[in-house]
């Protein structure tokens, strides 16, 4: 046990903020520095020279960082040239830059662990698996939660409590930040001496996680959801939601962190001799998408809204984990404000 | 490997089944073709965009040609509509679970097919002498005496003792058979139903109602196999469209057991 300890010691430290952010820039010569810009729920993942023009007292970004750096919006996934011995096909080049990821909240983690599910799973697609090798994860510990959030309810924030998957978990204690390191690439490349934790500081890191619990406006019961989703599929809250309030724009899907579906399609260039097979995020929502030669499985909007409700709160037997992570952005994007938990809870009563 | 990257196949032949259906014969350029009954390739033409279609043959030990019957509908399908002989498409695959032919020993099979449902499950019956099946029942029901697919081979199939029922929406002048919908031949077949193992492809409505006979006669949910159609742009459970309850159609199916799909909405079933 003591050795356990010891040995731990190494990977967990304590050290001011500066010293921190003097590493980050360290880590510019071979990665691109990626981190929450701007204030509140309105902050932006984008790239940056230092963490001085990074706020780690963001809220919440439109964009969540895993799916925008890991899992781009437009791509190229084959190029054909045509020419007179006829079309040949050939991978694009894959993704190189090295990248790190700075702040990123308990729920945007667990958003990463689910798109590994998707698309290193039965198929791994080679794009998303180089950028995933390529990206250092540092993770952030939530200080404040905003009235949309309900990770506490999913089991996915706001303190993050994976071992693996991430490189490095950061949690402010004021003047310094508590670094733990999660990957063996992290304990090669953190190199910065500092105080080693002590009891107080792990008790002063809970009793700011239970305070932190305590101020959590949103509460719905997430359990028991599955049989009343299937005994119930076309519950009037589903039908009214829809024809009154959902305009079917696709935004809470396109701010999802969860959301993977992309269409695939071509495009050539006006010299016919060059094919872009381009693949581009894609949206349940849109009245195209369950479409097939002679009908379309969800040509009503109800269909399409209870598909991405479903799919979110339920349907956990596709991955083995929850569609959601709880990080209320498909609620705060939405232009009507549809809230997917109150439909939940309407359904549950 | 790139899942996306297709392969060459070459065009040996096309035998025009009805109007708009073509039967491809095809040979891969490299590489050694597989595929299980009920699997399918995304076939297409860069530039054009893909589209799943099921095996309507598969290569054999004495054979490395494969087939694939299409009908023109759409962009893709309208686009092979005009390629010869000799000409090349692309294709990958083979991807999905098929049917589940292992479980066929000493058990009654029988296949329900409507209209172009009857590719798929030809491939099944190109195997029939292995599956050691108890019976094996063919129904099919198409529109008219004229769009029946691979009516040249009827005879072949009875020859290897094949029961082989059919029927027409509209009869024509001359025709033997029955007529009427598909469940009109199901429900005088004398079966055992614990004994029953069935394979239905068509139209989603066709495929309930054909299975509905079925339980009628006390057939298990998890003895009726489906081969389901969805909209599928990468085949490899990625892109998210062919999605059904948890199931990705593409990877996980096409070919379900009425079981698996129960309970889930946006379907006919």
């Amino acid at each position: 046990m003591t050795g356990e300890n010891v040995f731990q010691k190494n990977y967990e430290v304590l050290i001011c903020k500066e010293l921190f952010a003097g590493w980050v820039e360290g880590l510019r010569d071979d990665f691109k520095l990626i981190g929450p810009v701007g204030d509140g729920v309105n902050a932006e993942f984008r790239e940056i020279a230092s963490l001085k023009e990074a706020n780690l007292d963001y809220q919440s970004t439109m964009l969540p960082p895993g799916k925008a750096y890991l899992f781009k919006p437009l791509e190229e996934i084959v190029l054909f040239n045509a020419g007179p011995g006829g079309v040949a096909a050939e991978e694009p080049p894959i993704p190189v830059q090295k990248q790190v990821l700075i702040g990123v909240h308990a729920c945007d983690t667990h958003a990463v662990f689910y798109l590994d599910k998707v698309f290193l799973g039965a198929f791994t697609d080679p794009f998303y698996k180089a950028r995933r090798e390529n990206t250092f994860i540092i993770s952030l510990n939530c200080k404040t939660v905003t009235d949309l959030c309900f990770c506490h309810l999913i089991g996915t924030g706001p303190y993050l409590k994976a071992q693996s998957g991430y490189d490095m978990l950061l949690t402010d204690m004021g003047g310094e930040f508590l670094v733990e390191l999660k990957s063996e690439r992290s304990k090669n490349l953190f190199n910065v001496k500092g105080r080693p934790p002590e009891a107080g500081d792990w008790q002063k890191k809970d009793e700011m996680e239970t305070r932190l619990l305590k101020s959590f406006k949103k509460d719905f019961k997430a359990d028991g959801l599955r049989q009343v989703f299937l005994s119930r599929p076309g519950h009037p809250v589903l039908k009214e939601t829809a024809e009154e309030r959902c305009l079917s724009c696709a935004n809470c899907v396109m701010v999802c962190p969860t959301c993977f579906c992309h269409d695939v399609y071509d495009e050539t260039d006006l010299s016919l001799t060059r094919i872009k097979r381009m693949r581009r995020w894609d949206a349940c929502q849109d009245y195209f998408f369950a479409q097939v030669h002679g009908g379309n499985f969800r040509s009503e909007r109800q269909a399409r809204l209870r598909q991405f409700v479903f799919h979110k709160l339920d349907y956990e037997g596709q991955f083995g984990l929850k569609g959601t992570v709880g990080c209320g952005r498909c609620i705060r994007w939405c232009p009507t404000g549809i809230d997917l938990t109150e439909i939940a809870e309407e359904m549950m009563k | 490997m790139n899942p996306y990257l297709p392969f060459k196949a070459g065009i040996t032949g096309i035998r025009r089944e009805t109007g708009d259906v073509r039967t491809f014969r095809l040979e891969l350029k490299n590489g050694l073709p597989s595929g299980a009954p009920g699997q399918f390739n995304m076939v297409g033409y860069p530039g054009v965009g893909e589209v799943p279609i099921s095996f309507s043959l598969l290569p054999s030990k004495d054979s490395p040609l494969f087939e694939h019957t299409v009908r023109a509908v759409g962009r893709v399908t309208d686009f092979l509509a005009g390629f010869g002989e000799g000409d090349e498409i692309f294709l990958r695959g083979p991807f999905g679970r098929g049917w589940p032919v292992n479980e066929v020993k000493g058990k009654h099979l029988v296949l329900i097919s409507g209209g172009l449902g009857l590719a798929p499950v030809r491939p099944v019956i190109q195997m029939a002498d292995q599956l050691n099946a108890k019976r094996i029942t063919l129904l099919h029901g198409a529109r008219d005496p004229e769009s029946i697919l691979f009516e040249t081979e009827l005879k072949e199939w009875r020859k290897k003792g094949i029961d082989v029922k059919l029927t027409v929406d509209e009869p024509g002048e001359g025709w033997r058979f029955h007529a009427g919908i598909i469940t009109e031949i199901i429900r005088p077949l004398k079966i055992e139903a614990a004994e029953t193992l069935a394979f239905i492809c068509g139209p989603e409505i066709m495929m309930r109602f054909s299975a509905r006979e079925l339980f009628l006669k006390n057939v298990p949910r998890s003895n009726v196999h489906v081969s389901i159609e969805r909209r599928m742009r990468c085949g490899t459970g990625l892109c998210g469209h062919c999605q059904h309850g948890i199931w990705f159609v593409c990877k996980d199916g096409p070919v379900f057991s009425y079981q698996e799909l129960s309970g889930y909405p946006d379907a006919l079933l």
